[in-house]
Order: structure tokens, then C-alpha cells, then sequence
């Protein structure tokens, strides 16, 4: 009872409001988790493809080069420079041969490993939108382009087994079943996208004709190749292939036109949610959306500062890489914690080699007074359960400003949080002398570079609403008391323009709420009269 | 049943085994154990504060006591069994008192008895020609082994009584006088008209304690600048007598008397000065090593006699009284000016336990008088809930008697001597004692840095105390909070403020963590209104919880609490509203008002209208739970004081019936309170379960319970200690004969004239007030209906 009455308060700022909204979901929480890194490049970012096997590094299309970097490290490792600017990369299954189109209408296929030019498939006699390597398929290709035109291809022979021709706009995107090596679907300004056979000969007739209802920018199989996503506007719809067609659901979370959508697996260490599929989608708003197609609802968003036009995301779930249209690409990596037990077990291998049999000496040593350790014997001793446990107090911290507070050195205290970063600590420590009725003395001691800190900070926060009954009243007294001092330094004087400004701004913002809730207050009487 | 007195108004006294600690409080003699800090038995009898407790010392087993008291009567106990052995009367009021003969080592005399004498401190006699006298304190010898009359020999005569303070051997006597020490010397052998010898030592400033050694001729004093000043060798010219050897050698000469002022009989004189205020505490510890002095700072300081040297108790957190040493000498007790005794251990310097009285009203009472507010009762468990000096709140027990545990509201140390900026104005309980809601100011320096937060506490249910649950700053803007009230059945709670607006907060109770159970409460806004921007200062919710009355300035409005609706405004008083209630489960609410014509009113609920008022000062009201009686302390005018032999009177009524049940007269009414408390738990096993009590907490927190329908207990006799003025038999007044004399008592029996104001059927009113913020219709739907309503007009233009 008595250990209560002798206490030290520290001064700390004042609570924070709790959040009416729950926190991050655990599924926000994963999104998040990725750690952002930029990697400044100068042309919109077109294309991104992820290597479909370990250790999936990726290529992304960046006007006439291709870059690849590798996932580990997302440092970039090599590049391939074309004649045009690349439109479209797509990864064979395999990740030994890569398809790259680009706007002259020319498809290329290279060796990755060593970067070599195999075949050269020109057919397209416009610019190619879209290249890609069906998912089962090692010897055909599937490209399309600005003459309206799907080319199915040979590769081997560099010809074109196949040309459909259904559409009436530009192709821009297209992805193959996961399911069947002969079904894939093509996307196309005409707002539709058609399902096409390959086995079907009338180069004209579709297995299937969905019409998103605007431009189509992309579309992809969700891996149980029953339904398709597409996007276009500002939406993302689902299609339902194998019931004819059918609209699931439509997404219209984004502000503006949906650029490119991919399909990806919660990477979840935790058994339960690790095979969960997620629609990512990004748009022109810079909004990147994680849409869960089971649920129906957008379980995460993020925005980044630039408008979004392509997206990739790694099949190991580590990596996600988003393009921009200002040539910023935004990396994201996942830290994940190494299993202990793997780590045990790698670790226990690699040392079985060397291992030597333990000594059979188990039997307790008898420790003699020449042991150094007969001296610190008990020292490290965990106490047993029933033990009573005699817990020394907790030392309170001081922090510097309280320690200064402590001894009274009023204006020490503030200089020192001033100095610091927290504007909490700040007011705190202001709300403190305040109530020893320190703080005009302070002010008026300060001198000059100090009080130097002191104008900056209000300008910075005094029209902050949390901080501002004080500070308003603070920043006029400081004005009042110190006027000699602040007209005879520039400085000072430039402070005090900011501050000046800051305070305008501040009534003009006022002003305009003032308006707004005159605007709004007929309406809340009406409300009432309800 | 009565309680709260102060402990700290005359020195304790430790018994002579240790074990027990008397302590004066108001009437009767306090026994603590020593060990448990907690009230033995008490020593019953004296009539008038207890001035003095002086126990006789000896072997362990001798428990004799002697007590005076400004009842004018000293009286000798035995404090084992409880009983007065034997009572003197000396007609006066007795300020101190003292027994040198008691402390002197009883020689071995042959056979025959010794008298004992006292020095008392006493009122002076009341001259012939009822001249005003500038004395009205004497120093009087007294006989108390053969009383018969006073001695005549005077000591001497002050203006003001002071406290004789007497040397540990019982040699010396002495007492200050304002920049004097006087200083007697008690004669060996006492009798009624020995003389004593006198000297007086002089000082600039005024004296305020003085202590002496225990063994040697040093005397100590503090004076109000926080000076300690120590005379060694006092008396050695004038005290030297023939058959006394004294160890120094007499004078040479004035040039060797440092320190000392001109002719004062001292050897020298050294000034120690540490105290930054007044010293109150000086004591000698029993080996005379150490001297131990305390003052307004909270502080015990050790000085060690020789050095000078100093050692510190700090943070004791109020400012000190006095010092006791026991005769164990590991423990000693301080009184501490918050009424608060602490026993603590000199050898490890620590407070072992204390002993605590219910703290005294906030001294700052004055600066922040308008927007503090009452102490809170939890009528269940007869508690009441006192803001305290140090930020917290004191949770008293009214039928133990004792302080049961505090809380701290803000989070600062409290340091007695500085200016004070931070204050806990408010503290409110709900009905079933479960929430508390409390409101802290901190006072701007010059203008800016003002901050008002109001917290609300939850009863945990295991430990039986407060936890805060929410922290609100500034719930009305930088508007002063004028009350808080709860709902008696759900979590809600509503704050009224002078800045026109009133919030009702709601209590959610999230359930988090999936396994743990752990619970969380936190409040939330969940309404605000107003009426026409009228400063509110008065809120109530009614019985059932169903309506929420707020006080408009002059009017009452009626709220429906959950939708937010306002359901009616009601009557008009002349001056602002300042509170209201609701009378138990009747259909009546109670308002008074303040100001310059203050008024009780009864509104019925189911008319909307005024039954009955009186204009009555109202200190305060409160209503019992199930019954329609309430009770008031009306504050009675200057003029009229003197006829009730106090200042406040405490009515008690039935609410359908303007004539009062019962009155009693009460002093100190200012600042009192009032509340009735279901019947104490402990007592109620015999009797009838349905028992109510009135509890009176008056200006000075000391309270009495009675039962406000027994007829008997119709005689109610607060005198209170302090209060120089005789109050004894403060009979019972019937309230006719009140009645009958006073004119002042303007009854206003106006049933029929009231205003009549129904249910408003017009809801815009309620648009217009800027109520309903919350369950809006969207913006798409007000649109339209605001644009059709426009419409609307001019189609009736152009019709």
C-alpha cells in the first residue's frame, strides 16, 4: 500500500483514440506484409511474367528492352533489347524458352538461359498485344494484336497453324485454360471476350462469346478452368465457362479502368488458408485490390502513388511485382521465417557427415573450489513451479525530458523534446510546465536558436486539431513575448511567414467547412422533421 | 451514529507498552492497535472536542490516561476496561494541557502521596465589566489529585490560546507567543502558589513549534519562515539555583553568546535552515541525537543535533502535524495534515501503515467553487467517494468509519506547497455503485494550456476497486463540465456542460481475443443536444431510466435518452437550475435553484407542471431509492442563524406534501451533503431489513447517520470540533414553530397557476436545437425531401 504512494508519473503525451474498425484482418495483415522496394526505370511498364519454376525469377517489358531480375534479390540480372517496344512476355511451362512480342507485329522466342533468338513468328501486320505459351502446350503459341486477328502457332516450323478472326476491335489479351491445352480465351476492345477451340476448324465461329460491356484489358482462367475473370472499366467481372457463360459476380471496387489482373495463392504458412486463391487486380486509380472470389469481397487494398498498369505475382507467393505507368516498378517481398524444424533437419545433415559419438562421461561432475565455476554455481538456476518468487520492482524508465522535469530544469526539458521527433512528448511537456506554471518562463528564456525550434514546431503543428488548443494559444503568446527578438532576426522572421501562412490556410480550410455545413444544416434539419 | 472527525486535531499519545496509539478525535478518545492501524475501542464522554490526551507513563501494564477537553471537564481513564475513573470540571474550555509531574522520575518519597499537577491552557474567566478583553487565553496551574478550586497563580495571558509544550524530564514548560518563547521552570516540589521562574527568549520572526531536549538544556523552535532556531544553555542565569549543579560554568560575558539577542538567558543560538515554509513538526528523538522537524512540504527531515547534517522522509504527500515517539522505540507516528496518522519505523525509514481519517475539503475549493461539485454516496454499501487533495478520490467507509482505499485520478505527484493547477472538481457514482465518472481541470497558465477530461471507472467485481475504462479530454470542448448522472439500470451515463450542449455516453462491451475472455469496456459518445444554446447545468435520469431531465438555464427539458427525442420543456424558474432529481419511483422531479432567488421546486411529471416551491438556499438533496421522500440542507440567512444555533437546517419531505416530515438543525451546512444510505449490513441481522438512513456529511466531512422516521431520534446535536462557540443543546425545532417565525419562508403554493407546456408536437423544435445527430437518413433522401419541401412553398405562393 505504501509502494503505491511513492510513485513517479512520467509525462507522456495523451492517448491516442481507439479505432472504432476492427484492426487488419489476418489477411490484410499477409498482404501487408510485403515489404515494398522501388525500382526506377523510364517507360511504362507493359508486361510481367513470372518463370513457372523455381526459382521463378521474372521478366518484365520495358519499351525496347526486356529486364529480367531475379526474385531472390529483385535485382535485375540480364536484359534483351528488341527493335521495338516489347507489348507482351509470356514464359513457356518449362522456363526454358520465353515469347516476347512487340509492337512492329513481330513474335520472338528466346532461349532463356542464354538469351539467344530461336525462331522469328512474323504473320501480325500490326503491332502484337498479347503472346502467350498455353499452359500445357510446349509447341504452340497463342498471339494477338492490333489487326483484330488470333494467330495459333507452330513454333518449331515458325508458322501459323491457325489464324481466328472473330474479333472486331484490337486483341489485347488473351490466357489459356489450365485444364485443357486446347481451349483459351482472347479479350479485345470489342468489349468481348471469346472462348476458342482449337480443334474447331471455322477459323471464325467461337466456342463461346462473353461481352464484359466495356474495352477488355485483361482476362485470366482461374485455376479451376471453370470460370475466367476479365477486366475492363472499372470493373472485374466473373464468368461461370463451363454453366455457358454465365455472369458470377462483378467487382467494382476501382475508381478507374482496371489494367491487369493475375491469379494468386495465399502463401500462408499456417495450413488452413494456404490454398486459398485470390483474384489481385490493379487499375489507373493506383489501387492495388485483393478480391476474394469465394467470399465475393475485397479482402485488401493498397495504394501506391502512380497509376498501375501491370502486375505479376510469383507462384511461390513470395514475390509480387506491380508496373507503373511512369516506369516506377514496385517489388514486394516477403520475409518468411525459416521453419525451425527444416532448419534442424538441414543443419542435422550437414553435420552428420562430421559428427563424432558424444563423450559417455554423462555423470555429474563434482565441482571443486579450483573450478572457476564452483563460484557461479546456482547463479543461473530457474526457480521449480511451487517455488514463491520474490520479484524485485520494476524499474521505471525515465526518459530524458523526465529526468530534466525531475530536477526542474523547466527549459532544458522543452529544448530537449523540441530536438526530438515526437510531437506528443512535445505538448506533453508543455501540458506539464503548463501546470507548473513554467511555461511563459521557459519561452521568454529561450534564446534564439532555440527558439528557432520552437517557431518551426508550431508552424508545423499548431493547426494540427489535436495539438492546437494549446499551441494556438501558445504560438500568439510567443509572438507577443518575443517580438523583439523575432524582428531583429531573418530567420526568426521566416519562421514566423510560415507560421503565418500555415494560419491562413487553416482559416481558408475553416471557411470552406463552414460553408459545407451551411450547405448540409437545412438538410439535417429536414432529417429531423423525418 | 457519527464519524469523520478529524484524528489530526491534538497530538496522539502512544500507551506504554507501544501497542495501542490514542488519538483525540472530536468527542471521544480513538484507540488504534498499533500493529493493525485499525479503531480498538473509544473513550467515550467528554462532550466537546478533546484537546489534549496525556497518558500516564509507567510500567506495561498501567493504562491511565488524561484527557481534557473545550467541554471545560479533564477527565482520567482507564483505557484498558474503557472507563472514566475521574472527572474534574473546570467550568472553561481547555486549549492544552500538560502533567510535568507525571514525566519527572518519581523519587523515592517517603510514603507520602504527592499531588499531581497540570498546566492548562484555558479560556480566560469572563471579567465583571463584560469588557472585551484582548487576552482570552490564560495559563493556569491545576490541583488533580485533590481538586477543589483553580490555582491562582496566572502564568501568564495570551491573546490567543496556545499549545503548552513541556520537556521530556518535565522540567521546563514553555509555550510561544508570537516572535517570544516563554520558558518555566516547574518547581521541584509543586504546590498550588508556587511560583515558577520564567524566562523569554526573543526572535524577528514569529514562532510556530518549539520542542526540548530530552536530556540536556536545549530548546528548538521553528518559526513561520521555515527557520529552526536551537537556544542551548537557555535559563542558565536565571534557572541557577542552589542546590542544582549545572555541567557548565556560568556566564563570563555578553561577546560569548552567539546568536543569541541581547538580554535573553541562552548560551547560544544556531539557525538551521532548510524548510522552505513554516515548520509545523519539531521533535527531539528520545536520545536527543536527532531532531526531526517537518513542514507544508510533506517532507521529515532529520537534522543530527551535533552536525547539522540532514537526512530525508520525503513524499509523505501532506503536510505534517506532529510527531509522536513510542516507547518502542522502532516506532513513532506522524500526523499528517490530510488526517492521516502514519506509524513508521525510524530505524529503515519506511511507513509501516497508516491510519486514515476521512481527508479534509480541498483548500482550493475557492478557486474553482462554481464547477466542483459534492462528494457521491453509494447508497448500497455506505460509501462516499471525497475528492482529495493529492488528484485522487478517498472511497470512505461511512458505518466503519474508516478510509477504505483511494485511487488516483491524475496521474501527478502532489506536493503540498505548490500553486495548484490541477483539480478533481467532480466525482459521480451511479446508483448501484458499479460506474464512476470523474472529471479533472487543469487551470490555464495565463490563458492557454487548459484541459478538462472527464474519465469514467468501473467496480471491478473481484478486487472491489475502480479501474479506468475510458479517458475522455475535453468532452465538451473547452466548456466546464456542471454534472454527470447515470443510468440507474444500463451503461449509459450523461454530462451536462455550461457550453449549451449535453452528451449521453454508452458503455460497448467488446469481447476480444478469441480465447481469452477478456473483456472491454469503453464508452462511447452516443448523443448530443442541446437546447437554444442555454448553458445546462443540472442533469437526472428518472427512476426506471426511461426519461432524461437536463436543466436549460431556467428551464427543465425531457429527453428521451435512447432515440435522442426531445419529449417536453417544463415550467420556468426565475433563476438558473443547478440541479435536479428525481423523487425515488414518485412521478416528481426536483430542481433548485441558485442565484438571487433561489428556489426548491416539485414538478409533477404526469402534469407538466409545478406543484409546490419554496424559495430556500439548497445546499443539497437527495431522494431515497424506493420511497417519494427526499431530504435538503437548506441554508438559513445571516439574520436567522443565531435562533436555529446553526447555520443550515435539514428538512425532510414527502414529495405530494409541501409540509415538511421532520427538521433538524445542523452547523456547517455550507458545503455539506446529504444522502440516504440503505441500512448498514453488519446491524441489520436483527432488525427489520427495510431500514433507511440519513447520512450528513457536513462542510468539514464529518458526518452522522441517523434514521430520518424514527421519532426518537428527533435530537441531533452537531457540535462540531474547531467551532469555538458553544453549541450545546441544539433542541429539536418542530417546523411550525419555524414556520411561524419566519417571514422570509415564502411559500408558494402555486398548483394551478403553473405554466403549462405539453408534449410538443412539433419536432422541428427539436431540428432547430440541433439535436439528433445521430440515425440520420442519408443525403439522397434528405435532398429530395428538402427540395420537395421547397417545392411545396411555392406551389402555396403561387395558389
Amino acid at each position: 500500500m505504501e509502494e503505491a504512494r511513492i510513485k513517479t508519473f512520467p509525462v507522456k503525451p495523451k492517448l491516442k483514440t481507439k479505432p472504432r474498425t476492427q484492426q487488419q484482418t489476418p489477411e490484410s495483415k499477409y498482404w501487408s506484409s510485403f515489404k515494398t522496394q522501388q525500382i526506377p526505370k523510364q517507360f511504362p511498364i507493359h508486361s510481367i511474367d513470372y518463370s513457372p519454376t523455381p526459382p521463378h525469377s521474372f521478366v518484365l517489358a520495358n519499351s525496347t528492352t526486356l529486364h529480367i531480375f531475379n526474385s531472390k534479390t529483385l535485382s535485375e540480372t540480364s536484359q534483351i533489347t528488341f527493335k521495338d517496344t516489347v507489348s507482351c512476355v509470356s514464359f513457356r511451362n518449362d522456363a526454358r524458352l520465353i515469347a516476347a512480342s512487340d509492337l512492329s507485329g513481330l513474335v520472338q522466342v528466346f532461349d532463356f538461359n542464354e538469351r539467344r533468338r530461336i525462331r522469328h513468328l512474323q504473320s501480325h501486320t500490326r503491332p502484337v498485344r498479347f503472346v502467350h505459351y498455353p499452359r500445357h502446350d510446349k509447341l504452340h503459341l497463342v498471339s494477338g494484336g492490333d489487326d483484330a486477328l488470333v494467330k495459333y502457332w507452330d513454333v518449331a516450323e515458325a508458322k501459323v497453324i491457325h489464324q481466328f478472326n472473330g474479333h472486331k476491335d484490337y486483341v489485347r489479351c488473351g490466357h489459356s485454360s489450365p485444364v485443357n491445352s486446347d481451349t483459351f480465351v482472347t479479350g479485345s476492345y470489342d468489349h468481348l471476350v471469346k472462348l476458342w477451340d482449337v480443334r474447331v476448324r471455322d477459323s471464325s465461329k467461337s466456342a463461346m462469346d462473353i461481352n464484359h460491356g466495356c474495352p477488355v484489358e485483361d482476362v485470366v482462367f482461374l485455376p479451376s478452368g471453370g470460370m475466367i475473370a476479365t477486366a475492363g472499366g472499372n470493373s472485374v467481372k466473373l464468368w461461370d465457362v463451363i454453366g455457358g457463360g454465365k455472369l458470377l459476380y462483378s467487382m467494382e471496387s476501382h475508381n478507374k479502368t482496371v489494367t491487369s489482373i493475375c491469379v494468386g495463392r495465399i502463401g500462408k504458412d499456417s495450413v488452413d488458408e494456404s490454398n486459398q486463391y485470390r483474384i489481385m487486380s490493379v487499375g489507373l486509380d493506383g489501387y492495388f485490390k485483393v478480391f476474394d472470389y469465394g467470399s465475393m469481397k475485397v479482402t485488401h487494398s493498397m495504394r501506391f502513388p502512380a497509376p498501375l498498369v501491370s502486375l505479376g505475382y510469383s507462384p511461390d507467393c513470395l514475390t509480387r511485382v506491380i508496373g507503373t505507368s511512369n516506369g516506377m516498378i514496385y517489388a514486394s517481398k516477403r520475409k518468411v521465417k525459416v521453419d525451425e524444424n527444416e532448419k534442424g533437419i538441414v543443419a542435422s545433415e550437414g553435420s552428420s557427415i562430421w559428427r563424432i559419438r558424444p563423450l559417455e562421461s554423462t555423470e555429474k561432475k563434482v565441482l571443486k573450489t579450483t573450478d572457476f565455476r564452483y563460484f557461479q554455481r546456482g547463479q543461473g538456476e530457474k526457480p521449480s513451479e511451487g517455488d514463491y518468487l520474490v520479484m524485485r520492482p520494476k524499474k521505471v524508465k525515465l526518459t530524458a525530458h523526465d529526468k530534466l522535469l525531475n530536477k526542474f530544469r523547466h527549459g532544458d526539458a522543452l529544448v530537449c523534446v523540441l530536438e526530438g521527433k515526437n510531437p506528443g512528448h512535445v505538448v506533453a511537456v508543455m501540458e506539464e510546465l503548463v501546470s507548473r506554471k513554467k511555461l511563459l518562463r521557459c519561452v521568454s528564456d529561450l534564446d534564439l536558436e532555440k527558439l528557432e525550434l520552437l517557431l518551426a514546431f508550431l508552424h508545423k503543428y499548431c493547426t494540427v486539431p489535436k495539438y492546437s488548443s494549446l499551441l494556438m494559444g501558445l504560438a500568439n503568446k510567443v509572438i507577443e513575448m518575443r517580438a523583439d527578438d523575432i524582428r531583429a532576426s531573418e530567420t526568426l522572421k521566416k519562421h514566423i511567414r510560415n507560421l503565418k501562412s500555415t494560419v491562413e490556410a487553416e482559416i481558408r480550410i475553416q471557411q470552406s467547412l463552414q460553408e459545407i455545413q451551411g450547405i448540409i444544416s437545412p438538410l439535417l434539419r429536414i432529417a429531423g422533421r423525418r | 451514529m457519527r464519524g469523520g472527525q478529524s484524528y489530526v486535531s491534538c497530538p496522539p499519545s502512544f500507551s506504554n507498552d507501544g501497542n495501542r496509539l490514542l488519538v483525540g478525535c472530536g468527542t471521544s478518545v480513538a484507540i488504534f492497535s498499533t500493529a493493525t492501524a485499525l479503531q480498538v475501542s473509544s473513550l467515550e464522554g467528554h462532550t466537546s472536542t478533546v484537546t489534549s490526551v496525556v497518558v500516564v507513563p509507567g510500567s506495561k501494564i498501567l493504562n491511565y490516561c488524561w484527557t481534557s477537553s473545550l467541554d471545560g471537564t479533564i477527565r482520567y481513564w482507564d483505557f484498558s476496561l474503557f472507563e472514566c475513573i475521574k472527572k474534574i470540571d473546570l467550568n472553561l474550555p481547555i486549549f492544552s494541557m500538560v502533567i510535568p509531574s507525571l514525566l519527572s522520575t518519581p523519587e523515592e518519597s517517603s510514603g507520602k502521596k504527592k499531588n499531581v499537577y497540570a498546566y492548562v491552557c484555558m479560556q480566560t474567566e469572563n471579567g465583571k465589566d463584560n469588557k472585551p478583553k484582548l487576552c482570552t487565553a490564560q495559563i493556569r496551574k491545576c490541583n488533580l489529585t485533590n481538586y477543589n478550586k483553580l490555582s491562582k497563580v496566572t502564568l501568564k495571558e495570551t491573546k490567543r490560546p496556545q499549545r503548552l509544550t513541556i520537556s521530556p524530564c518535565g522540567n521546563f514548560l514553555g509555550i510561544k507567543d508570537k516572535r517570544k518563547l516563554h520558558i518555566w521552570k516547574i518547581p521541584k516540589v509543586d504546590s498550588d502558589s508556587a511560583v515558577s521562574k520564567k524566562i523569554t527568549l526573543h526572535h524577528t520572526k514569529t514562532f510556530s513549534v518549539l520542542t526540548f531536549h530530552p536530556t540536556e538544556r536545549i530548546v528548538a523552535a521553528g518559526d513561520v519562515t521555515g527557520r529552526i532556531l536551537i537556544f542551548r544553555g537557555f535559563g542558565a542565569q536565571n534557572f541557577q539555583e542552589n542546590g542544582e549543579l549545572l555541567n557548565r560554568t556560568s556566564m563570563t560575558g555578553e561577546e560569548c553568546k552567539p546568536g543569541v539577542r541581547q538580554n535573553d538567558d541562552a548560551e547560544s543560538c544556531s539557525t538551521w535552515h532548510w524548510h522552505s515554509s513554516g515548520v509545523n513538526l519539531l521533535s527531539f528523538s528520545s536520545d536527543g541525537v536527532y531532531l526531526y522537524s517537518g513542514g507544508k512540504e510533506g517532507v521529515l527531515v532529520f537534522w543530527q543535533l551535533d552536525t547539522g547534517k540532514k537526512k530525508f522522509l520525503p513524499r509523505i504527500g501532506s503536510p505534517l502535524r506532529y510527531f509522536i515517539d513510542s516507547p518502542d522505540p522502532s516506532v513513532s507516528s506522524i500526523s499528517c495534515a490530510d488526517n492521516q496518522i502514519h506509524i513508521f519505523k525510524i530505524s529503515s525509514m519506511e511507513i509501516m501503515r497508516s491510519i486514515s481519517g476521512i481527508k479534509p475539503p480541498l483548500s482550493s475549493q475557492d478557486i474553482c467553487e462554481s464547477i466542483s461539485s459534492q462528494a457521491a454516496f453509494d447508497c448500497t454499501s455506505g460509501l462516499v467517494a471525497v475528492q482529495t487533495e493529492n488528484y485522487g478520490i478517498q472511497f470512505y467507509s461511512l458505518f466503519a468509519n474508516r478510509g477504505l482505499y483511494e485511487i488516483q485520478v491524475c496521474e501527478r505527484n502532489y506536493q503540498p506547497v505548490d500553486d495548484v493547477t490541477v483539480v478533481v472538481t467532480m466525482v459521480e457514482l451511479s446508483v448501484d455503485g458499479s460506474m464512476m465518472g470523474t472529471v479533472e481541470v487543469k487551470l490555464p497558465e495565463e490563458g492557454i494550456g487548459g484541459l478538462i477530461c472527464l474519465k469514467l471507472w468501473d467496480l471491478d467485481s473481484d478486487t472491489k476497486r475502480f479501474s479506468m475504462s475510458t479517458l475522455i479530454y475535453e468532452p465538451h470542448r473547452d466548456a466546464h463540465i456542471s454534472a454527470i448522472a447515470f443510468h440507474p439500470t444500463r451503461h449509459m451515463a450523461v454530462t451536462s456542460s455550461y457550453g449549451g450542449d449535453f452528451k449521453i455516453w454508452v458503455c460497448r462491451e467488446e469481447t476480444q481475443q478469441k480465447g481469452q475472455t477478456h473483456q472491454n469496456f469503453s464508452w462511447m459518445c452516443h448523443a448530443v443536444g442541446s437546447y437554444k444554446n442555454k448553458a445546462m447545468r443540472a442533469a437526472a435520469f428518472s427512476a426506471d431510466g426511461s426519461v432524461l431531465a437536463v436543466a436549460a438555464d431556467t428551464v427543465i427539458t425531457l429527453w428521451d435518452p435512447d432515440k435522442n427525442e426531445l419529449i417536453a420543456v417544463v415550467g420556468e424558474t426565475p433563476s438558473p437550475i443547478g440541479r435536479l432529481i428525481f423523487v425515488g419511483k414518485s412521478e416528481n422531479l426536483l430542481s433548485v435553484s441558485h442565484g438571487s432567488t433561489p428556489q426548491l421546486s416539485v414538478w409533477s411529471m404526469s402534469k407538466l407542471a409545478a406543484s409546490w416551491s419554496y424559495r430556500l438556499e439548497i445546499e443539497a438533496v437527495s431522494c431515497a431509492l424506493d420511497l417519494s421522500y427526499f431530504a435538503v440542507i437548506a441554508l438559513l440567512p445571516k439574520s436567522i442563524e443565531r435562533m436555529f444555533k446553526g447555520d443550515g437546517i435539514i428538512l425532510v419531505f414527502n414529495a405530494t406534501d409541501p409540509t415538511p416530515m421532520a427538521s433538524w438543525s445542523v452547523t456547517k451546512a455550507k458545503g455539506g451533503s446529504i444522502a440516504f444510505l440503505k441500512g448498514n449490513p453488519s446491524e441489520l441481522a436483527d432488525e427489520k431489513s427495510s431500514k433507511t438512513l440519513l447520512a450528513y456529511l457536513n462542510g468539514d466531512r464529518e458526518y452522522v447517520l441517523f434514521d430520518p422516521y424514527d421519532k426518537e431520534a428527533r435530537e441531533l446535536n452537531m457540535t462540531m470540533q474547531g467551532d469555538l462557540v458553544g453549541l450545546e443543546d441544539n433542541g429539536q425545532f418542530g417546523y411550525t414553530s419555524i414556520y411561524g417565525e419566519l417571514p422570509v419562508f415564502d411559500l408558494k403554493r402555486n398548483k394551478a397557476s403553473s405554466v403549462f407546456s405539453g408534449a410538443s408536437n412539433r419536432p422541428w423544435e427539436t431540428i432547430f436545437n440541433g439535436s439528433s445527430s445521430h440515425m440520420l437518413p442519408p443525403l439522397t433522401k434528405l435532398c429530395s425531401e428538402f427540395l420537395e419541401s421547397l417545392l411545396e412553398k411555392k406551389t402555396s405562393i403561387i395558389e
